[in-house]
């Protein structure tokens, strides 16, 4: 108990210290001409273990300090520094920069000004772990070993090459601008993979699995290797299928990666206000089957995208962007929703202190239907099951190419056998309005939440 | 910087490591994006620290420290140190890090350098670009103009007695345009990077770079999408290198052999592509973006033949997987900056010029494709599956370039479409681009000569 006072009492020193040098730094650069000012302030600390061939490879401890200035001067002029040190030298050199910067850059006339705060932000429980920022490199070391051990248990007999990886961070950001905001959070989170790449006698062939979780407790090392294990010994036996339009059904990982990269990216408002997004001028319309809707959900418990402050310091909400179908909701930071003169949904994201806001979805989650995945399959007479693919559409034309990395033939209601060489390609704005099929099996990825979905008809091309 | 790094692994081998290495930057970098004539972002930055590695028995650990007086340095090192000492006893193979040492001091010398070109300038120079890619249409939607400026001051030093100052300097500029007619939207990408300094700017190309991408944004208007299926394929130089990067490159860095994750595990001297292929990777050529003169181990670089007359011959290596396979360090380490441990990587990649003049090629080709430019492509060595994505490309009917196409993918299997190239070009160019793997992006270029591929499966949207 004694312990986590002065834990607590070192965290809160801490915080402050943080919001402190935000604060200095906002007064720098507004001495030194800038009409508005913001800093975003942060530090953390993150331990990596890297298995490799079965062992243990390499340890890694990491510990991360900067500040990233961004300077307003009359007329819409921004400039943006950033430093990777704390130190009073580097943060004053930042803040000129950025203002000298502002001073020579082309005025934006969209920009109106900072965001603007002074109320209490929404509780969002279950972001800081403090189990995560104090594990030990020797339990990091017993966790991940227990994955790769059940790895090769799934693989059983074949030659298994397992690489794995363990990564815990912990930090804090503070965010402060002339305008009032003033906002600190302290979060943790914990993420482990297995990639066992395997061999038979004609055929060597991998897989991937993983985790990630601001929650130690549910980390679950026998779950990600089993599944890994498993999911490489199903993909051998590669083989090419006749190609043609078919049915697809797309997992919650192929899901993550099409819907949460192809349309989390797409209902962007930079990229709509641009003319760069394959959704356009769509405001309210049906885009989408009546069985989609998906909510961007930034206020789910230990969520990996939850926040109650945006990357501008700004509050967030939970918003409905897709309700039977209908886009109901874009995201917006500041700048969009100035530019629209809408409400700003508090979606500014930004890597760390070292980028300017864009805009990103916090979690999204599609609403589930019924059924598990064996059951989709079964309603399958010819068709692929897509387990995994690194691809993305076209942001600009929809168009998706996608290889299957890991994914299977069906045939009759049963899976056949796993596919190669083979190709899914269609639009975007068909694939919302094909999914005529949703499952229940839910499954958080990292800021997806989703079943399964089946897209009733795309072009499969395999050679 | 010297004293500061011989604390650390002095730190190091005190605490009872064997092998110790110290990477000291600083880097500055400029990066101002335009969009539709008005600054969208300008940033500077500054990335200064230094990373700090030990090894023992097989165990690596590594760490970074911003303090960088001898006494933040000793702490980090003696940290690193008992970190390696810590997961020794669960390595797989024991060993140690040997290889030869050097010492040098190399000067870039570029013309105008980044430092002394003012954020105006810069930023002049960018609106230009801006500017002509949206006055060279009517439908022209939406330009976009990236300009981004890096210098690095490199020091390197370990424990075998490697002590190497390096400089880089790395312009790029992109542009994006977005062409709209009617709901029918397209965007063309054109980019160029060198190793140089502002004058690698004031050049042809570099000028006019913004027409470019504006000029194939208005062309894919009248664009289709390509029915899939399976093609006799010629890829451009640039879409070539991409494939040689992706579908090979990958599958042929070192760090792969000991951790069993390519496909060409078994393959070294042997053959792995028809008798008229040579791949290789060339860190050496002057400025090519992907070139450097010591990696970031400090070991010299030298250019590497990957495949020589289709045998597997040469791997990309750092000093560990030199050690464990037994062949020369070639000086392929690279690490994104000091908060990175280095990995085997490219440079400059490239398929050697062949025979064939490119018309008679594409004369030659009967209802195929010919593919240009790359959105993006990855591969997955251990399967051995890769993909890639044109940007456009051209159907090939009669021997004629007939219709254009977009956004054409392909997909295969790296041992399967090495022995499908049949026909290679005598031409030859290079592309820049930046490679990611295990969560590091480092700069480097992929090129070579227009090629043929036969009957490789093509899936349009």
């Amino acid at each position: 108990m004694l312990g986590l006072e002065k834990f607590l009492w070192e965290v809160h020193k801490l915080d402050q210290r943080l919001l402190e040098i935000g604060e200095m730094v906002v007064r720098r650069a507004e001495e030194l001409g800038a009409s508005q000012a913001e800093a975003y302030v942060a530090t953390s600390r993150s331990f990596t273990i890297d298995v490799e061939n079965n062992a243990i490879k390499s340890a890694s401890e990491k510990r991360d300090a900067g500040c990233g200035v961004r300077s307003v001067v009359k007329t819409g002029r921004v400039g943006f520094a950033y430093v990777t040190t704390l130190q009073d030298e580097d943060l004053f050199e930042a803040a000129a920069k950025s203002v000298k910067l502002a001073k020579v850059s082309v005025p934006d006339p969209d920009f109106v000004t900072l965001p603007s705060y002074s109320g209490i932000y929404p509780t969002v429980k279950g972001l800081f772990d403090p189990a995560i920022q104090k594990l030990s490199s020797e339990e990091a070391a017993e966790l991940i070993m227990r994955t790769v051990d059940a790895t090769n248990e799934a693989v059983d007999a074949r030659q298994t090459a397992v690489e794995a990886q363990l990564s815990a961070a912990a930090g804090i950001k503070a965010i402060v601008n002339s305008l009032g905001i003033s906002g600190s959070v302290e979060t943790a989170a914990i993420f482990i993979n297995s990639s066992p790449t395997i061999k038979d006698d004609n055929d060597q062939t991998s897989s991937y699995e993983f985790q990630v979780s601001r929650n130690l407790k549910s980390i679950d090392p026998e779950w990600v290797g089993s599944t890994a294990g498993r999911s490489a010994v199903n993909n051998l036996g590669g083989r090419t299928i006749e190609g043609g339009d078919m049915p697809i059904i797309l997992t919650p990982l192929a899901v993550s990666t099409v819907i949460g990269g192809g349309f989390g990216g797409a209902i962007n408002a930079e990229e709509i206000q641009y003319g760069r997004s394959y959704i356009a001028d769509a405001l309210g319309e049906l885009i989408a089957s009546e069985s989609l809707s998906i909510m961007d959900d930034s206020h789910i418990v230990g969520g990996i995208g939850s926040r109650s402050f945006d990357a501008e310091g700004v509050p967030t909400k939970r918003m409905q962007i897709l309700h039977g179908g209908v886009l109901k909701n874009i995201l917006h930071n500041s700048y969009t929703a100035n530019k629209d003169q809408v409400e700003n949904t508090g979606n500014a994201s930004r890597p760390s202190y070292s980028g300017l806001p864009s805009i990103s979805p916090s979690n999204l989650v599609i609403a589930p239907g019924k059924g598990t995945l064996d059951d989709l399959v079964s309603e399958i007479k010819k068709g692929i099951l897509l387990r995994y693919t690194g691809d993305r559409p076209n942001m600009t034309t929809g168009d998706l190419s996608a290889m299957v990395m890991e994914g299977h033939y069906i045939e009759d209601g049963a899976i056949e056998h796993s596919v190669k060489n083979t190709l899914v390609g269609i639009n975007m704005r068909d694939l919302l309005q094909r999914v005529h099929r949703i499952g229940a099996d839910i499954r958080v990825t990292s800021t997806v939440v989703t079943p399964s979905i089946v897209v009733e008809s795309a072009k499969v091309t395999s050679g | 910087m010297e004293d500061a790094a011989k604390a650390a692994i002095e730190a190091v081998l005190k605490v009872g490591a064997k092998f110790a290495d110290v990477r000291i930057e600083n880097t500055t970098t400029t990066v101002i994006e335009l969009s539709d004539g008005v600054t969208k972002r300008s940033l500077a930055s500054r990335l200064k620290g230094a990373g700090i590695r030990a090894f023992i028995d097989g165990a690596w650990a590594f760490g970074q420290a911003t303090d960088l007086t001898p006494k933040g340095m000793r702490e980090t090192g003696e940290s690193v140190a008992r970190l390696a000492l810590a997961t020794r006893g669960r390595v797989a193979k024991r060993f140690e890090i040997d290889g030869p040492s050097f010492q040098d001091k190399v000067r870039l010398k570029v013309k105008k350098p980044f430092q002394d070109v003012t954020f105006e300038e810069k930023i002049a120079f960018a609106k230009m670009i801006d500017d002509q890619a949206r006055d060279f249409d009517d439908r022209i939607h939406n330009t976009r103009t990236i300009y981004g400026d890096l210098c690095t001051e490199l020091y390197i030093a370990n424990s075998l007695g490697t002590s190497v100052h390096l400089e880089n300097s790395l312009p790029i500029v992109i542009s994006i345009t977005t062409a709209k007619d009617g709901t029918n939207r397209q965007r063309g990408y054109k980019s160029m990077g060198t190793r140089g300094g502002f004058e690698d700017l004031e050049t042809e190309r570099s000028q006019h770079i913004g027409e470019e991408s504006a000029k194939l944004a208005v062309d894919l208007l009248s664009s289709v999408a390509a029915a899939g299926g399976t093609y006799n394929v010629v890829l451009d130089p640039v879409l070539n290198g991409v494939m040689i990067h992706e579908a090979f490159g990958h599958a042929s860095e070192a760090d792969n052999w000991p951790a069993h994750t390519t496909i060409l595990e078994d393959k070294v001297g042997k053959m792995v592509g028809p008798e008229h292929l040579n791949l290789t990777d060339d860190p050496t050529l002057p400025g090519m973006r992907g070139s450097f003169e010591y990696d970031w181990e400090g070991t010299k670089t030298r250019k590497r033949n990957l495949v020589k007359d289709g045998i597997l011959t040469e791997l990309m290596h750092s000093l560990e997987t030199a050690v464990l396979l037994d062949m020369e360090p070639n000086g392929s380490a690279r690490a994104q900056s000091f908060t990175h441990s280095p990995l085997p990587r490219m440079s400059n990649t490239f398929m050697e010029p062949g025979d064939w003049d490119v018309d008679e090629l594409i004369s030659d080709t009967n209802g195929g494709l010919l593919l240009c430019g790359y959105n993006y492509g990855y591969t997955v060595p251990s399967k051995g599956q890769f993909m890639f994505q044109a940007n456009y490309g051209y159907m090939i009917e009669n021997g004629e370039l007939t219709k254009l196409v977009r956004d054409v993918s392909m997909a295969g299997q790296i041992l399967e479409v090495l022995s499908k190239i049949d026909a290679i070009g005598k031409d030859f160019s290079m592309e820049s681009g930046t490679c990611a793997k295990s969560g590091q992006s480092v700069p480097e270029m992929a090129g070579g000569p227009h090629a043929r591929i036969r009957e490789i499966p093509v899936g349009g949207a």
